[in-house]
C-alpha cells in the first residue's frame, strides 16, 4: 500500500528546477527533467523506454540499410526499403518532444496521468514488434492457395492408406540381331489363355546414330487386359532392360476390347561393345501390362504409421512409469513440511527442489538430443528424455501435494488410538492418492503428446515418420501420421480428464 | 475420573501454553472450558489424549497416568477417549462410512485395516452411530459433500465408534451457525446424560456455556482464572463473563433461544 503513495509524496516537494529548464534538460537527456522535478520513477521509466527504443531503431535501420557506407546513406536506404521505419522515426520524435513537455508539466507540479505517454510507448513498441517480427498478413491471403494443395492432402490423406496388389501381365518375344543365315530363335511356348506375342520379322538391324533407322518390327499381342496400357520394353543381350522409345516418347499401346494390339517397333540404337564378336545376338522384346487387382490392402505408410503410433504410446507409458517410480521417493525429499526438521534435511530439500527446477526448465526435446548421444537413435532415447522431464515435473507436483496435506485428519485418526501404519493408511494416503493419481494421469497424457514429437529429433515414435514424410513433401503420408497423432491425443485427453474427474 | 495435576506445556519456540494447571473432572460431568483463542484450551485438550506431549505434570485417567504412557499402552488409552474437532478433521475425500469406521482403528488388527476390512460388528456399529446422528442416508457420500453440521455429526459418530468413556470436544461448534451449534451440543448432551459419557468441551459463547455445562473452567494465558458450578454459571451476567475473558465476549444466539423448539432442539 505504502509504495503506491510515493509519487504523490514526491510531487508535494517543490521541483529542483524551474519548469522551462526541466523541459530543456529533458531535451538533452530524456527523463532528466523529470528527475530534477523529483518524479524519479517517471524519469527512470521514460529514460529506459527511450534508450531501448533508440537502440532498437538503430539496429533495425542498420539491418535494413545494409551494404552502403555512411550514416546518411544507410538511413536513406533503410527508409526506402522499409517505409514503416519512417513512421517509427516520426513517432520517436513526437515521443522525444512529449518527454520534454512532460518534464515541463512535472516541474510545474501539474498533476498529469502518464497514460498518454504509456500509450505512446506501447504504440511504438507495437509497430517495432510488427517490423521485427516481419509480420505480413497479406501473405496469409495471397499465398494461401499454394498451401491449399498440401493442406487438403494432409486433411484427407486416406487414399494413401490403401493399396491394391499389382499383377504383371507380360509376354516376351526373342529377336535375332542382326539377321543371319541361321533361323531366328524359336517362338516361346505361350500357355493357353496366357498373353502371347507375334512379331514380323523376327530378326533385324539396329538403328545407327544419325544414320539409318533400324528394322521395323510389327508386333502383335493377344490375351492382354482390354483398355489398360501396355508398355513395350527391350532387354539387350547382356540383360539391361529399357523401355522402347520412338520419336522421343516411350512406346505404349492400349489393347482393344479383345485384349489385342498391333504396333510397329523400330529396333533401337545401341553401341555394341568391341568384345561382341558373335555373328548375332538375341534381344528380347517385351510387352508388359501392370494392373492392380483384388481387394484393397493397408498401404506401407498406414502400417508404418500404426506401428509407430503404438510405439509412441508405449514410449509415453514407459516414461511415465519410470518417472513415477523415481519421482515418488524424490517428492518426499522435496516436501518442505517433511524436510524442515533440521538444517541437514532442509539442505536436501533445497537441492532436490533446485535440481528439479533446472531439469524441468530444459525441454524434453533437448533431453532427447542428449540421450541420443548416449544410447543412439530409437525409442529408448525418447523414453530417457521423457523420464527425466517427468521425474522433475511429477516430483514437484507430488511434493506440493504432500505439502498441502491437512494435518487435521491425521490428528483425528491418531486420537482414535490408531497405530502408525493405520494413521498413514487412513489419515495420509487418502489425502495424497487422489492428487497423485491425477498428476500421474496428467503426466501420462503430456508424455504421449510429447512422444509424438520427440521422434523428430530421433527419439523414436511417430514423430520421426512425420518429419521424414514432411521433408519428402509426401503430404498424404504425413497427413496419415497427423491424423493418428490427433486421434490418439484427443482420446487420451478425454480419458485422462474422465479419470481425473473421478478421482479428485 | 480425570485428574489433571500441575500440567505445564512449553512449546519448542518457548511459548508457554499452560502454566501449572490442576483440576478434576468427575465421571458424568459436562465440563466446559472457556477462554479466548490462544488461552490454551486446545493445548489442554490435546494434552489429555497426548496429541501434544505435556512438558510437566500428570494426567490421571482411571488410575493411569496418561502423561507417562508410550506406544501400545498410549494407543489403548486413546481408544477410550473420543475427540471432536473444530474443523471436524474428516478425511475429506473418503466416504462418510470410512471416516466413521476409522474410529474403530484402535480396536482392529493392523493388517486387516490395511485392506480396509472391518469386522461385521464394527460395520453394524457404524450404521447405528450414523442412525443415531441422523445421517445414515449420507453413509456413502464423500465427506466433503456434506454440510458443516453433517460433517460434525460424522465427527461425533467417529468418536462414538471408540466406545469412549471420555469425549474431548475442541470448540466443536466454532465453525457452525447458531442453530447447528445447538444441534451438535444437544447430541453431546445426550451422550452425557443417556450414555453417561464424561465430556470436556471448549467453547466461546456464554449462552451455550450456561445451557449445557455442569461445570466451567475459565482459562486465560494458560492459567485457570475461573471455576464455576452449574448454578454459578447460570447466574453469571455478560459483564462477569467478559471479565473472565478480559475482552469482548459474545452471545451466539441473541434471542434465538426462544425459537429453538421450532427446530426440535429445545430441552
Amino acid at each position: 500500500m505504502n509504495h503506491r503513495k510515493k509519487p504523490e509524496q514526491e510531487a508535494r516537494k517543490p521541483s529542483l528546477v524551474p519548469p522551462y529548464l526541466a523541459g530543456l534538460l529533458s531535451l538533452v537527456v530524456p527523463g532528466l527533467g523529470q528527475f530534477l522535478a523529483r518524479t524519479y520513477r517517471r524519469g527512470a521509466i521514460l529514460l529506459g523506454s527511450f534508450i531501448s527504443l533508440v537502440g532498437l531503431m538503430i539496429w533495425r535501420i542498420q539491418l535494413a540499410g545494409k551494404r552502403v557506407e555512411g550514416a546518411l546513406e544507410i538511413i536513406q536506404k533503410a527508409y526506402r526499403l522499409r517505409p514503416i521505419l519512417i513512421v517509427l522515426t516520426v513517432l520517436m520524435v513526437i515521443f522525444y518532444l512529449w518527454i520534454a513537455y512532460d518534464a515541463y508539466l512535472m516541474a510545474k507540479r501539474t498533476r498529469g496521468t502518464p497514460l498518454g505517454l504509456i500509450f505512446m510507448v506501447l504504440i511504438i513498441f507495437f509497430i517495432m514488434g510488427w517490423q521485427i517480427g516481419d509480420i505480413n498478413p497479406v501473405a496469409l491471403v495471397t499465398d494461401l492457395d499454394e498451401a491449399a494443395g498440401p493442406l487438403s492432402e494432409v486433411l484427407w490423406p486416406w487414399e494413401r492408406a490403401v493399396t491394391y496388389p499389382e499383377e504383371e501381365i507380360i509376354a516376351i518375344m526373342p529377336i535375332q540381331v542382326p539377321c543371319t543365315e541361321s533361323d531366328p530363335p524359336d517362338v516361346p511356348d505361350y500357355g493357353e489363355g496366357e498373353p502371347r506375342l507375334e512379331a514380323e520379322p523376327r530378326c533385324g538391324q539396329l538403328s545407327e546414330q544419325g544414320g539409318e533407322t533400324g528394322t521395323k518390327i510389327t508386333l502383335h499381342g493377344e490375351n492382354y487386359l482390354p483398355g489398360k496400357t501396355v508398355n513395350i520394353l527391350w532387354e539387350d543381350p547382356i540383360g539391361n532392360e529399357f523401355r522402347a522409345r520412338q520419336g522421343g516418347e516411350y512406346v505404349k499401346v492400349v489393347p482393344d476390347e479383345n485384349g489385342e494390339f498391333t504396333i510397329d517397333i523400330v529396333l533401337p540404337y545401341r553401341l555394341l561393345p568391341p568384345s561382341a564378336t558373335e555373328p548375332s545376338y538375341i534381344w528380347d522384346l517385351k510387352a508388359r501390362q501392370v494392373t492392380s487387382l483384388g481387394a484393397a490392402q493397408a498401404s506401407k505408410e498406414l502400417k508404418l504409421a500404426i506401428e509407430k503410433i503404438i510405439e509412441t504410446i508405449f514410449i509415453g507409458m514407459m516414461a511415465t512409469f519410470f518417472g513415477v517410480i523415481i519421482a515418488l521417493p524424490v517428492s518426499f525429499l522435496a516436501a518442505r513440511n517433511l524436510m524442515s526438521a533440521n538444517k541437514f534435511t532442509l539442505i536436501i530439500y533445497y537441492i532436490a527442489r533446485g535440481v528439479m527446477n533446472i531439469v524441468r526448465s530444459i525441454e524434453p526435446l533437448i533431453w532427447a538430443v542428449i540421450a541420443l548421444i548416449v544410447v543412439g537413435l530409437g525409442p529408448f532415447a525418447g523414453i530417457i528424455a521423457l523420464t527425466i522431464h517427468s521425474i522433475a515435473a511429477l516430483g514437484k507436483l507430488y511434493s506440493e501435494a504432500i505439502e498441502s496435506i491437512d494435518p487435521g485428519p491425521i490428528e483425528a485418526v491418531q486420537a482414535t488410538g490408531a497405530n502408525w501404519a493405520q494413521t498413514i493408511m487412513y489419515g495420509v494416503v487418502p489425502q495424497i492418492i487422489p492428487p497423485f493419481v491425477s498428476f500421474t494421469i496428467y503426466r501420462w497424457d503430456i508424455n504421449i503428446r510429447m512422444s509424438t514429437i520427440i521422434g523428430m529429433v530421433g527419439g523414436g515414435g511417430i514423430g520421426f515418420l512425420l518429419i521424414q514424410w514432411m521433408r519428402l513433401l509426401d503430404y498424404k503420408a504425413a497427413g496419415i501420421a497427423i491424423w493418428f497423432i490427433t486421434i490418439t491425443v484427443a482420446i487420451l485427453d478425454y480419458v485422462s480428464a474422465e479419470i481425473r474427474e473421478r478421482f479428485v | 475420573m480425570l485428574e489433571v495435576k500441575n500440567l505445564t506445556k512449553v512449546y519448542d519456540d518457548g511459548t508457554v501454553a499452560l502454566k501449572n494447571i490442576s483440576f478434576t473432572v468427575e465421571d458424568g460431568e459436562f465440563l466446559i472450558i472457556i477462554g479466548l483463542s490462544g488461552s490454551g484450551k486446545s493445548t489442554l485438550l490435546r494434552c489429555v489424549n497426548r496429541l501434544i506431549d505435556p512438558t510437566e505434570g500428570d494426567i490421571i485417567w482411571d488410575g493411569v497416568n496418561l502423561a507417562k504412557l508410550e506406544g501400545e499402552e498410549l494407543r489403548k488409552a486413546r481408544r477410550q477417549i473420543g475427540m471432536i474437532f473444530q474443523h471436524f478433521n474428516l478425511v475429506r475425500r473418503s466416504s462418510v462410512m470410512t471416516n466413521v469406521l476409522s474410529g474403530r482403528l484402535g480396536y482392529s488388527p493392523t493388517f486387516q485395516t490395511m485392506m480396509h476390512q472391518f469386522k461385521e460388528s464394527d460395520r453394524e456399529k457404524a450404521w447405528q452411530a450414523l442412525e443415531r446422528l441422523g445421517i445414515e442416508d449420507q453413509a456413502f457420500k464423500r465427506a466433503d459433500e456434506l454440510s458443516g453440521g453433517q460433517q460434525q455429526r460424522v465427527g461425533i459418530a467417529r468418536a462414538l465408534m471408540q466406545d469412549p468413556e471420555l469425549i474431548l470436544a475442541d470448540e466443536p461448534v466454532a465453525s457452525l451457525d447458531p442453530v447447528l451449534a445447538h444441534s451438535i451440543l444437544t447430541y453431546l448432551e445426550r451422550l452425557n446424560q443417556e450414555d453417561e459419557m464424561t465430556i470436556v468441551c471448549s467453547l466461546h459463547y456464554l449462552d451455550l456455556v450456561q445451557r449445557y455445562s455442569t461445570r466451567v473452567l475459565g482459562l486465560r494465558e494458560g492459567e485457570i482464572v475461573y471455576r464455576g458450578t452449574r448454578e454459578e454459571i447460570r447466574a453469571m451476567t455478560d459483564e462477569e463473563f467478559q471479565e473472565i475473558y478480559g475482552e469482548q465476549a459474545q452471545r451466539v444466539t441473541g434471542g434465538l433461544e426462544g425459537n429453538l423448539d421450532e427446530f426440535g432442539l429445545g430441552e
